[in-house]
C-alpha cells in the first residue's frame, strides 16, 4: 500500500478514488513503485526506517495534553528502536478520528477503541498487531457518594454523562441500560462530554448526577476524585486495547512493531514506558477475540 | 558723572533673557529626548509584550488543534487574531516546519530572522516565533510578524506633541521674560537716572515706589538713602562752613599774634638797643674813667673798675645777642637777602660740620615787613632744626622771587623723618601757620634716611597793597 501525503493527511491510494487527481495520484505513485521498489530491510532494527515517519494514531478518549503526557514514552521508546521518528496524533473528536481511520487510512499505527479496532479492520484493512496485556476492561457508572442513586434504576430522570456516541463506554452503558429495562433515549438525560476525563469531572463537580466512562481512565483519574466517588454498576466486558497497523506497513516493520512490544517488559526502558502507561505488557494480538464487538457498534 | 550707553552683553535685560532661553531650552530639549526615549522604550516594550504575550497564548492554545490535526478549527480561532492591527502575519508550522495555516501578509520562504526585541528590527517588521508544546512535547511552532509602522506612527506623533509643546514653552517662556525684563530694567533704569542725578547733587528727586516688589523696596531705600545723604550733607555744609569761619579767624588770630609777637620782640630790642644799650655804654666809659683815673693809685680800685669793664662788656654782648634774634636790625636796615647771609654766616660759623649753601634769586627787594620777617623766621627755624636734629652734611637754601609769587626751598640731606609719625614739636607748626597766614602753600617732604625738604610758596601782593 502506498499514502501521498496530502494537504490535511494521507490518502489511500487503493481506495476508491473518484475524481481525477487522485487516479492521477495513482498513476504518478504507480510509476514511482515501479521505479524505486520498497527496499528490502538490511538490518535488524530497520524495517520501518523507508517507510518515513511514522504517525502513531490514538483515539482522542482523554484531554491532548493528557494523551501526550501519557504516550510519549512509548512513542520515544518505538522511535527510538525503530531508528525511525513515531509521533503522536489524534483527531478533534471519535467522529473524526473514525473518519481518518476508515476513509484515509491516517494513521501509521493506531492505537484505539477494541470496537472502532474492529471497524478499522474491516472497513481500511488495520492489521492487528498487539493488545494491552490486562485483564478485559469495562465500562462503569459512578456517581459521587452521597449521592442518592444507587441502582441503575435510580438513574431514570438523572442526567448521565458519558462519552461521544461512538465512545465504547457509551455503546457498553447504553448496552447494560437496556438489559435494565432502561432506555437511555428516554428514561434518562445522556449528557455527552469530549472525553472520560471530562465524563467523570461531570459529575465530581455536580454538574451532572452521574457519569459513564471506561474503568482504564477511571482508575487513572486522581486519588481525591475517586475517593468522593462510588460506583453504581459495571458493563459487560470487552477485550484490552488493540494495536494494530495501516495495510500499507510491511510486514516486516509490523512484525518489528509487535516484537517491540510484546518484549517490552523485558528491557529496563520499556518496563519504564509500561509503568508510566500503567500497563503490565503487551500479548500477540489475535484478532478473534474482538469479533464480539461487531454487534455493539451495530446497535 | 556722565551715561555710558551699555553694549548688547553688558545689558542685564539681554543677558536675563538669554539666560533663561538658554536654560529653557536645554532643559526642555533634555525633556523632550528623555520623554522620547521613554515613549519609544514603552512602545517598543509594550510591541514586545504584546507579541510576546499573543505568541506564548497562540502556542498554548494550538498545541491541541496540532496534536489533533485539526488545523482548520485552529484556523478559525486564528483568523480572529490576525484581525489584530498591529499584527502582519502568523504562520502555524509543524514539527516538519511545514506551514499549515498562514494569515495576512506572511513572507516567503526563507522564514525572516528572528528578532527578542522591537528595536532589532530592520525591516519594519517583528518577527517572533515560540514552540508549540503539548505535554513538553514539541508540536510545531507559531510565527508571528508585528508591523512597526503604527507603533512608529504613535512615537512620531508623540514627538511631534512633545516637540510643539516645547517650542510653544519656550516662546511663552520668552515672551514672559522679555516683559519681566523689560518691566524690571525700565525700573532699574529709573534707578539709574536718579543716583545720577543725586550724584550731581540734586537731593529733590524722588522715585515713585510702583510694586512692593525687590525693585519697589530698592526704590523705597533709595529715597530714604536720599533723604539721609541730603540732610546729612546738609549738616556737613553747615559744619564745613562753620570750620572755614574758625579757621579764617584762626589764621587772623595767629597773624595777629604774630604781628604782635613781631612787634613786641621789635619794641624790646628797640628798648634794649636805646636804653639797656645807652647804660651798659655809660657804665663803661665810667668804668673806664675809674680805671684811667685810678693808673697811679690803688690797684684794687683798677681791677674793680676792669672787672666792671668785662661784665659790661658781657652784658653788651649778651644784649646785642638777644636783640639780633628778636629783631634782627639788619634785616630793616639791609634787607631779606643781606639779613640771611648775615644769619647763615652766623650760623655756619656755629656749625661748622654742616656745609649752607644759599642761593637767591629774582626781584627779592621789596617784599614787605611781613614776608621779610616770615622767610627770615622759617629759615631760622629750619636752621635750628638741621642743627638740632639733621646731621646733615649740607643744607641748602633756594630763594626765588618772581612777580607775583616768592618760593623758598630748603633742602638738607640728613637722616630725614617719618612724617606718618606723630612729633611734639611746634616748629613746623608755627612755619605751617606763618606761610599761610600770608595765604601761601607749605610743603614738606621727608623720608627716613633721605633728607628733609621744605617747600615754600608764597604770593606777592601788588605794588599797592605793599604801600
Amino acid at each position: 500500500m502506498v499514502l501521498i501525503k496530502w494537504r490535511e493527511g494521507y490518502m489511500n491510494l487503493f481506495q476508491p478514488c473518484a475524481d481525477g487527481i487522485r487516479s492521477a495520484c495513482v498513476v504518478l505513485c504507480c510509476s514511482l513503485i515501479l521505479a524505486f521498489p520498497v527496499a528490502a530491510t538490511t538490518g535488524e532494527n530497520r524495517h520501518c526506517q523507508d517507510s518515513g515517519p511514522l504517525v502513531f494514531g490514538i483515539l482522542p478518549f482523554i484531554s491532548a495534553e493528557q494523551l501526550v503526557f501519557r504516550f510519549t514514552p512509548l512513542v520515544n521508546y518505538l522511535s527510538e528502536n525503530l531508528k525511525v521518528p513515531v509521533r503522536i496524533e489524534t483527531a478533534p473528536d471519535f467522529v473524526e478520528f473514525a473518519r481518518r481511520t476508515h476513509e484515509e487510512t491516517y494513521y501509521d499505527i493506531l492505537f484505539t477503541a477494541p470496537h472502532f479496532f474492529t471497524r478499522a479492520s474491516q472497513k481500511a484493512g488495520y492489521r492487528l498487531i498487539a493488545s494491552v496485556d490486562s485483564p478485559e476492561m469495562w465500562a462503569v457508572i459512578v456517581v459521587p457518594k452521597q449521592s442518592e442513586i444507587h441502582t441503575l434504576q435510580d438513574l431514570e430522570g438523572k442526567r448521565l454523562a458519558t462519552v461521544p456516541p461512538l465512545g465504547l463506554a457509551t455503546l457498553l452503558v447504553r448496552k447494560t441500560l437496556f438489559e435494565a429495562g432502561i432506555d437511555p433515549d428516554v428514561d434518562l438525560d445522556m449528557v455527552i462530554t469530549p472525553t472520560h476525563d471530562a465524563s467523570l469531572l461531570s459529575s465530581y463537580h455536580g454538574v451532572t448526577d452521574a457519569s459513564a466512562l471506561m474503568q482504564p481512565p477511571y482508575a487513572a483519574a486522581s486519588k481525591k476524585v475517586r475517593d468522593s466517588m462510588r460506583i453504581v454498576a459495571r458493563t459487560e466486558s470487552t477485550p484490552h486495547i488493540p494495536i494494530s497497523v495501516a495495510p500499507w506497513l510491511g510486514e516486516a516493520c509490523a512484525a518489528e512493531i509487535a516484537e517491540l512490544l510484546v518484549n517490552m517488559g523485558t528491557t529496563l526502558e520499556g518496563s519504564a514506558v509500561l509503568q508510566h502507561n500503567r500497563f503490565t505488557g503487551y500479548r500477540q494480538g489475535d484478532p478473534s477475540v474482538y469479533e464480539r464487538l461487531n454487534d455493539l457498534l451495530s446497535r | 558723572m556722565h551715561r555710558k550707553s551699555i553694549t548688547l552683553f553688558q545689558s542685564l535685560r539681554f543677558r536675563l533673557i538669554a539666560s533663561v532661553v538658554s536654560i529653557e531650552i536645554i532643559m526642555l530639549s533634555l525633556l523632550v529626548w528623555n520623554n522620547i526615549s521613554i515613549i519609544q522604550a514603552t512602545h517598543t516594550d509594550r510591541l514586545r509584550d504584546t507579541a510576546t504575550s499573543m505568541i506564548q497564548q497562540i502556542a498554548r492554545t494550538s498545541g491541541n488543534y496540532m496534536v489533533a490535526v485539526d488545523y482548520a478549527t485552529l484556523e478559525d480561532y486564528l483568523s480572529n487574531i490576525i484581525d489584530y492591527q498591529e499584527l502582519s502575519y502568523l504562520v502555524v508550522l509543524d514539527r516538519d516546519e511545514h506551514a499549515v495555516i498562514a494569515l495576512g501578509e506572511f513572507p516567503v520562504q526563507p522564514w525572516p530572522v528572528l528578532e527578542t526585541h522591537p528595536a532589532q528590527v530592520t525591516d519594519g517588521v517583528f518577527d517572533v516565533t515560540d514552540v508549540i508544546t503539548v505535554a513538553g512535547q514539541p508540536m510545531g511552532r507559531v510565527l508571528m510578524g508585528f508591523s512597526l509602522s503604527l507603533m512608529d506612527e504613535a512615537i512620531r506623533k508623540s514627538r511631534t506633541r512633545g516637540i510643539t509643546i516645547a517650542v510653544g514653552e519656550i516662546v511663552l517662556t520668552v515672551i514672559v521674560t522679555v516683559l519681566i525684563g523689560l518691566g524690571l530694567t525700565r525700573r532699574l533704569g529709573i534707578l539709574a537716572a536718579a543716583a545720577q542725578e543725586v550724584g550731581k547733587g540734586d537731593y529733590s528727586i524722588k522715585i515713585p515706589v510702583e510694586a512692593a516688589d525687590e525693585v519697589g523696596r530698592t526704590a523705597s531705600a533709595f529715597n530714604y538713602m536720599v533723604a539721609e545723604v541730603s540732610n546729612r550733607t546738609q549738616q556737613l555744609e553747615a559744619a564745613e562752613s562753620r570750620s572755614r569761619t574758625l579757621l579764617a579767624e584762626n589764621r587772623n588770630l595767629v597773624h595777629a599774634s604774630l604781628h604782635v609777637q613781631e612787634e613786641e620782640r621789635k619794641y624790646l630790642a628797640r628798648e634794649l638797643h636805646d636804653e639797656l644799650g645807652q647804660c651798659i655804654t655809660a657804665i663803661q666809659a665810667d668804668a673806664e674813667s675809674i680805671r684811667d683815673l685810678s693808673r697811679d693809685g690803688d690797684s684794687r680800685i683798677k681791677t674793680s673798675a676792669g672787672a666792671i669793664l668785662d661784665v659790661s662788656s658781657r652784658i653788651y654782648e649778651v644784649v646785642h645777642s638777644m636783640m639780633q634774634r628778636l629783631r634782627p636790625g639788619i634785616l630793616d636796615d639791609l634787607g631779606l637777602v643781606e639779613a640771611l647771609k648775615d644769619a647763615l654766616a652766623a650760623w655756619q660759623e656755629r656749625n661748622p660740620n654742616t656745609h649752607c649753601l644759599f642761593n637767591a634769586s629774582g626781584d627779592l627787594a621789596n617784599l614787605g615787613e611781613r614776608i621779610n620777617i616770615t622767610v627770615y623766621r622759617i629759615i631760622q627755624e629750619c636752621l635750628t632744626n638741621v642743627s638740632k636734629h639733621a646731621r646733615a652734611g649740607t643744607v641748602t637754601i633756594t630763594l626765588t622771587g618772581t612777580a607775583d609769587l616768592l618760593m623758598l626751598d630748603i633742602k638738607d640731606d640728613g637722616r630725614g623723618t617719618d612724617l606718618s609719625a606723630p612729633r611734639s614739636g611746634l616748629g613746623l607748626i608755627g612755619m605751617r601757620e606763618r606761610v599761610e597766614s600770608l595765604g601761601g602753600e607749605f610743603r614738606l617732604d621727608s623720608r627716613v634716611g633721605e633728607g628733609l625738604s621744605i617747600m615754600i610758596s608764597v604770593p606777592l601782593p601788588g605794588d599797592e597793597a605793599q604801600s
